[in-house]
């Protein structure tokens, strides 16, 4: 293979130098005065007498007619002649083949050398349409030579997509270094950018894909499809410099899409790589600590971040109670985090959007992967069900773990089981250029029996559909349905009379429909969204026959979301973009539904319950409404650096209920109702990125400052379970955050390495008049994920193609902590008092994971590709302390510090490609 | 909903790779502030309120007693009563005072410490019915299951059941009393005692959510076999008390701040509201609640044969000599313990024991040779 591929290559340096030479030798003579033929019989009549033939379509050419051109001695000049004015271009090689394209020049660059048989081919060229798809390094003319010289900007635009599979490449870069602009592909693949007339060299990159450079020589507007190759050998991903200058081009300040090549080479913590882990390593977000579900934005909680599979908001996204992530890393495709600058299509979440897109299958061939760690086994198949059309993805990933809690001599641990698994699933059908179907799904399960008598279980379900249609090349939509499915359920059976299934579910069902259109220097972007939400808040059940329980179940809470939005991404001169956004959200809960009311002199209680109002089926208990404008401005100060300022508003109306510290397996989703008001976050950042070293290294310097109003909190000690009263408990808290984050990266050679250090800080403030309902006498604190300090560092050094090593270093301040002030007994119990929320602070953290990566073999041909990662997460044995507690010792209240990892932990991961 | 414990479930994963030390906060606070353990019954002698002032986390806790105040109690029809100081920082009502069911109290305290004065009330309190307790009783159990490496702990665990057939009382507190009488090997004077211990944790439930407010089983404590509890005889206890929904949230929420700890999924902590304030200043925290509960008493004997119990004196008779040879003429002591001091006074002289510790021929060390008024003796 590899030796068909040198000798390829070394023919087209042959044949292109030919071409050269060739090109300025010959000249078709003509001597006839072909005045007045049509189109057609002058080809007919060429044909015959001279040894050229010509590839075209018969709509472009069937109102031409020849005319009389004086001094015009050759085919070239009749052509020219003829075409002047026209749309069409002509392209004739050294075969004597004529091409005719429309709307866009092909010529062979004078210094390009790579011309492969995707360039150009004959028979391709009359059956597939106007367009030409590149795959080399090439020269394209696009518009009329004639209007080389007209002022002013045009735009071309194209669809981006995988060589071998056909996939759009959404999120690739396209950029001209010369004029430091560029713009980024959709989620079709499709770009579009306004340049001024000229030669240019674009250059399309994007992660895991060889870079492509194109020279191209830009008379008017047209379009330009590209495909890229992705990079044979996996290992080469480390290298790719993909990403570079995409900050600049951006329009919204705090956009993260993450690398997963360099993502997958990230240290592990027992043998998984796990896609929310990195996220962390992000400048902006934080955790609670380790292990613990969900993630901090900039201030944000944790359910304030929408975490999207496919489009379909995932409601528990961790497995373990928030060791691991409920996403397999084996079938993400992309991974964007938006911390700030949030798109209007998004909607119902306030601090931030994590975009998850699963791959497509392989349209080709049959391939799959398979791996196990110390935790897991996966594998995952993917291949064509028909070739090109119909394809196939299935990812599966279960635990093995329990026979760990055999071989554990602690009764207690001796019985306990705790297992999951995952599956993803995914089928794209190519109907044809203008309709693309995709059927994904998800599934995940968690169990857990702690000895022998509480089971512990939930259960995520996803399932989306989605039809792409392209009206035409400059206006498409999209439709998806999904719907997600989240429960868990707690039983036990100890004790006969109290023997219970606790329950708790959420189903949503989602439509979206969005529309791009690209108008000139417009790119607008508008859709709507509905949701429909049924929530379960708890059931709770008798379990047999002896059981006492009342069967109670909580009054189930249903409602509606709705989202209409319009966005214009509009290039106003070369240095100056604006995106200007505006999502228009409503909410509806709808009965049937009672609702206790209480007198507002006093703080909601039992004993200030006044009546009770009672909503029927389909009734409107309560609705919000709210306008969320989403505006950003990016200024290219020059080619190496810009400026972008940012400002967002977003409303959320589901809430996850939560009084622990971190998220706990049994906190519930709440829907705004008529007490809970729907939270409000308003932020505005500003950007600035600076290429340094020939755009080598990246910074960036990013500052924002937000506004949360009306979440939830709790008053002191609040049981969340089956709580029929919750509006009793909730405390309304208003939050403020700001922060400035610094980035500095390095993405070329091989060492690559990014720093990134953030100075944030987080508070919250009670809002009410009851002193009930108060923290901290209602003065600010600083929530439980306020650290200000942050540093992390991530390195990857590719010694060779096979062998790789990757580090990361992790600092920061340790979290905001209440501690226990003063001791006191009642009826001989010792109990203690409680000092100012979040008062102190745990030690700081530090971790330092190393990991390093071989590849069995690189040879295409061997039938499996075998993987190995070493692994130690935690390399310096450090401490890390994630919660300082007390306990009851005898006589005396005793502070006990716990470590989740409080070791060093190596892993191997063993995986393999066939 | 006790038993959704995340704390002992998250433990399990924790074990397999974490660790915990001990901590010594530096804490730069000490807030000394008032707290009311006070309780209003519906039996005479019953009724008792304790001041105190909390002290600094990091120390031994020991009550620290609030005397000098003046605490008196309101009802809703105009009664009022004067409480007097028995012991430091305890007071007590008139004698004859007997709370009534269904009439609400209020409690008024007013500090007398120097110039510091200053006034506290409680919200009115109803009295609540409650039921008789129906029985008290025990089961010889194995309380950790053996498994395969691990051979279990045996002993008894106490159960309580009780019902309201008129469903008035649906929350509950309970406090126990044990009392153990303890034999010693040798015929001393004090080999004859009884030991008392009463309950260390606020123990309550709640039968809102059962449909019937029955309470069946209900695990008093557990007795394990080491120790010699159940030796001789053993009595307890039990009084439940009648609470109203505000008072077990208060002792719900205030338990579940110091049980969920030490796990990934921490509560929050915070200060529970008492339903006491500071007249003067009413930012004030108060620590502690006023109860007022109606209440029943049971109590059961305890005579059986256990398994396994262990045997604090079983050293003793090996390095006891009864008599004999070593008699040392002269001393002046008939019981001699070789490391306690000072030596028990010579009483009789029919006793000459040599031993290890006083302990083993004195048990009034660990208990009293009172006969507890209500122990029935054996016939």
């Amino acid at each position: 293979m590899k030796y068909i591929f040198r000798f390829l290559f070394l023919l087209l340096t042959l044949t292109s130098a030919l071409t050269c030479f060739l090109e300025a030798q010959d000249n078709y003579k003509i001597s006839e005065n072909y005045s007045g033929l049509s189109f057609k019989e002058f080809v007919t009549k060429t044909e015959s007498s001279l040894p050229v033939k010509f590839y075209y379509k018969e709509d472009w050419v069937k109102d031409l007619k020849l005319g009389d051109y004086k001094n015009c001695p050759s085919l070239q000049c009749v052509l020219n002649n003829l075409l002047k004015g026209t749309s069409i271009y002509y392209y004739i090689d050294d075969l004597g083949n004529v091409f005719l394209t429309n709307n866009y020049a092909l010529k062979v660059s004078d210094t390009t050398v790579e011309k492969n048989n995707k360039f150009l081919p004959p028979t391709d060229y009359s059956g597939s349409g106007e367009t030409q798809k590149l795959s080399g390094n090439v020269s394209v003319e696009i518009g009329n030579p004639a209007e080389k010289n007209k002022p002013g900007n045009v735009a071309i635009s194209g669809y981006i997509t995988i060589k071998d599979t056909k996939d759009p490449v959404s999120g690739a870069t396209v950029y001209i270094q010369k004029l430091s602009t560029g713009t980024i592909s959709n989620e079709y693949g499709y770009y579009n950018l306004t340049i001024p007339r000229g030669n240019h060299l674009l250059q399309f990159s994007f992660i895991g894909m060889r870079e492509k450079m194109i020279n191209l020589k830009l008379y008017g507007a047209g379009e330009l499809n590209v495909e890229m190759n992705s990079m044979l050998i996996p290992l080469k991903e480390t290298v790719v410099s993909a990403q570079k200058s995409v900050t600049l081009q951006r329009f919204e300040v705090g956009v993260e899409k993450i690398n997963i090549a360099s993502f997958r080479l990230l240290p592990t913590s027992l043998g998984e790589s796990d896609i929310i882990k990195s996220v962390l390593l992000i400048p902006g977000v934080q955790s609670v600590g380790e292990g613990s579900a969900g993630f901090n934005v900039r201030g944000g909680t944790a359910d304030q971040n929408l975490i999207l599979l496919n489009g379909a908001p995932i409601y528990n996204s961790s497995h373990f109670f928030g060791f691991f992530s409920a996403v397999n890393s084996d079938i993400i495709k992309d991974v964007t985090l938006y911390k700030g600058g949030i798109p209007s299509r998004y909607g119902g979440r306030i601090s931030s959007v994590l975009d998850i897109g699963t791959k497509a299958g392989n349209s080709k061939e049959f391939a799959g992967n398979a791996g196990i760690s110390p935790i897991t086994a996966h594998v995952m198949v993917e291949g064509p069900i028909i070739k090109d059309t119909l394809d196939y993805i299935l990812a599966v990933r279960t635990t093995y773990s329990n026979w760990i809690f055999d071989m554990i001599r602690n009764p207690d641990l001796h019985k306990s089981r705790a297992s999951f698994y995952d599956i993803n699933g995914k089928l794209s059908y190519d109907l044809n250029k203008n309709n693309k179907f995709e059927a994904s799904s998800y599934v995940s399960h968690d169990a857990f029996r702690f000895r022998s008598d509480t089971i512990y279980s939930y259960d995520n379900s996803i399932f989306t559909l989605k039809w792409r249609h392209f009206f035409n090349s400059r206006f498409f939509s999209s439709l998806s349905l999904n719907n997600s499915f989240y429960k868990y359920d707690v039983s036990s059976r100890e004790l006969n009379p109290d023997a219970f299934d606790l329950s708790h579910k959420i189903n949503s069902t989602g439509l979206k429909q969005d529309f791009n259109l690209f108008l000139g220097r417009h790119e607008v972007n508008f859709g709507l969204d509905l949701i429909k939400y049924s929530i379960t808040p708890g059931s709770y059940l008798p379990s047999g026959d002896s059981s006492l329980v009342i069967p109670n179940t909580l009054e189930k809470e249903q409602a509606w979301e709705g989202g209409l939005y319009i966005e214009d991404k509009l290039v106003l001169t070369s240095y100056l973009s604006v995106n200007i956004g505006l999502r228009l959200s409503s909410f509806f809960s709808v009965g049937p539904q009672s609702v206790l009311l209480y007198d507002p002199a006093f703080s909601k209680s039992r004993s200030t319950i006044t009546d009770t109002l009672y909503f029927k089926s389909g009734q409107i208990s309560s609705k919000y409404a709210g306008l969320e404008p989403r505006i950003s401005l990016n200024l290219r100060i020059s080619d190496k650096n810009s400026f972008k300022i940012n400002y967002n508003r977003t409303q959320q109306y589901l809430h996850l209920l939560s009084n622990s510290t971190s998220i706990a397996p049994t906190d519930t989703w709440k829907l705004s109702d008529y007490y809970l008001k729907p939270q409000t976050g308003d932020q505005i950042a500003l950007g600035f990125y600076q290429m340094l070293f020939n755009n080598g290294y990246e910074t960036s310097a990013e500052v924002y400052y937000k506004v949360i109003k009306n979440m939830a909190d709790f008053k002191g000690g609040t049981n969340l379970i089956m709580n029929e009263t919750i509006e009793e408990d909730i405390v309304n808290v208003r939050g403020k955050a700001y922060g400035l984050e610094l980035v500095l990266k390095k993405n070329e050679g091989r060492l690559h390495y990014s720093v990134g250090y953030t100075y944030a800080r987080t508070f919250v403030k009670s809002n009410s008049k009851f002193s009930e309902e108060t923290i901290n006498s209602g003065n600010w604190f600083p929530s439980n994920f306020d650290k200000p300090n942050d540093l992390v560092i991530t390195l990857n050094y590719l010694f060779s193609r096979r062998c790789s090593i990757a580090a990361n270093y992790t600092w920061s301040t340790g979290r905001p902590i209440t501690f226990p002030v003063s001791t006191y007994q009642l009826y001989d119990d010792i109990l203690v008092h409680y000092s100012d929320r979040n008062k102190y602070r745990i030690p700081d953290y530090s971790r330092l994971d190393l990991s390093l990566k071989v590849s069995g073999n690189l040879k295409l041909h061997k039938t499996t590709h075998p993987n190995w990662t070493f692994s130690v997460y935690n390399l310096l044995g450090r401490e890390n302390v994630y919660t300082i507690y007390f306990k009851k010792a005898d006589d005396r209240i005793l502070g006990y510090k716990l470590s989740v990892f409080g070791k060093a932990i190596p892993s191997v991961t063993y995986s393999f490609d066939f | 909903m006790k038993t959704l414990s995340f704390f002992a479930l998250v433990l399990f994963l924790l074990l397999i790779t974490s660790c915990i030390a001990q901590f010594v906060p530096e804490i730069n606070e000490e807030k000394q502030l008032l707290v009311v353990q006070g309780l209003i019954t519906d039996q005479p002698g019953n009724s008792i309120i304790r001041l105190s002032k909390s002290l600094p986390v990091v120390l031994k806790s020991a009550p620290r007693p609030l005397g000098k105040c003046l605490v008196s109690l309101s009802d809703d029809i105009g009664n009022n009563y004067i409480f007097s100081e028995t012991l430091v920082g305890t007071y007590v009502p008139p004698p004859l005072f007997q709370g009534v069911i269904s009439r609400s109290y209020t409690l008024h305290i007013n500090t007398n410490t120097g110039f510091n004065s200053l006034s506290y009330e409680s919200f009115p309190v109803e009295m609540k019915p409650v039921p008789p307790i129906d029985s008290i009783y025990y089961v010889k159990t194995v309380i950790e299951k053996p498994a395969e490496f691990y051979k279990g702990i045996n002993g008894c665990q106490i159960y309580l059941n009780t019902h309201d057939p008129e469903k008035k009382c649906s929350y509950f507190r309970w406090e126990y009393s044990e009392t153990w009488a303890l034999r010693l090997n040798f015929d001393v004077p004090n080999h004859n005692c009884w030991i008392s211990n009463n309950s260390k944790d606020i123990f309550i439930q709640s039968t809102a959510s059962l449909s019937e407010d029955v309470i069946k089983s209900l695990p008093i404590t557990y007795i394990t076999n080491a120790t010699d509890r159940l030796k001789t005889k053993y009595s307890i206890s039990v009084n439940q008390y009648s609470m109203n929904e505000d008072e077990y949230n208060y002792w719900d929420k205030l338990k579940r701040l110091i049980e969920q700890t030490g796990g990934l999924y921490d509560l929050v902590p915070s200060s529970i509201p008492s339903n006491l304030w500071c007249v003067e200043f009413p930012e004030e925290k108060v620590l502690g609640y006023f109860s007022v509960s109606a209440v029943s008493t049971k109590r059961i004997f305890i005579k059986d044969n256990f398994e396994g119990i262990i045997d604090p004196y079983s050293d003793c008779v090996s390095s006891t000599l009864v008599g004999g040879p070593d008699y040392i003429e002269g001393l002046g002591v008939t019981v001699w313990t070789l490391f306690d001091t000072p030596p028990i006074p010579f009483s009789s002289p029919r006793f000459r024991v040599f031993t290890k510790t006083r302990g083993c021929a004195d048990c009034t060390v660990r208990g009293t040779n009172v006969k507890p008024y209500f122990w029935v003796d054996d016939k």
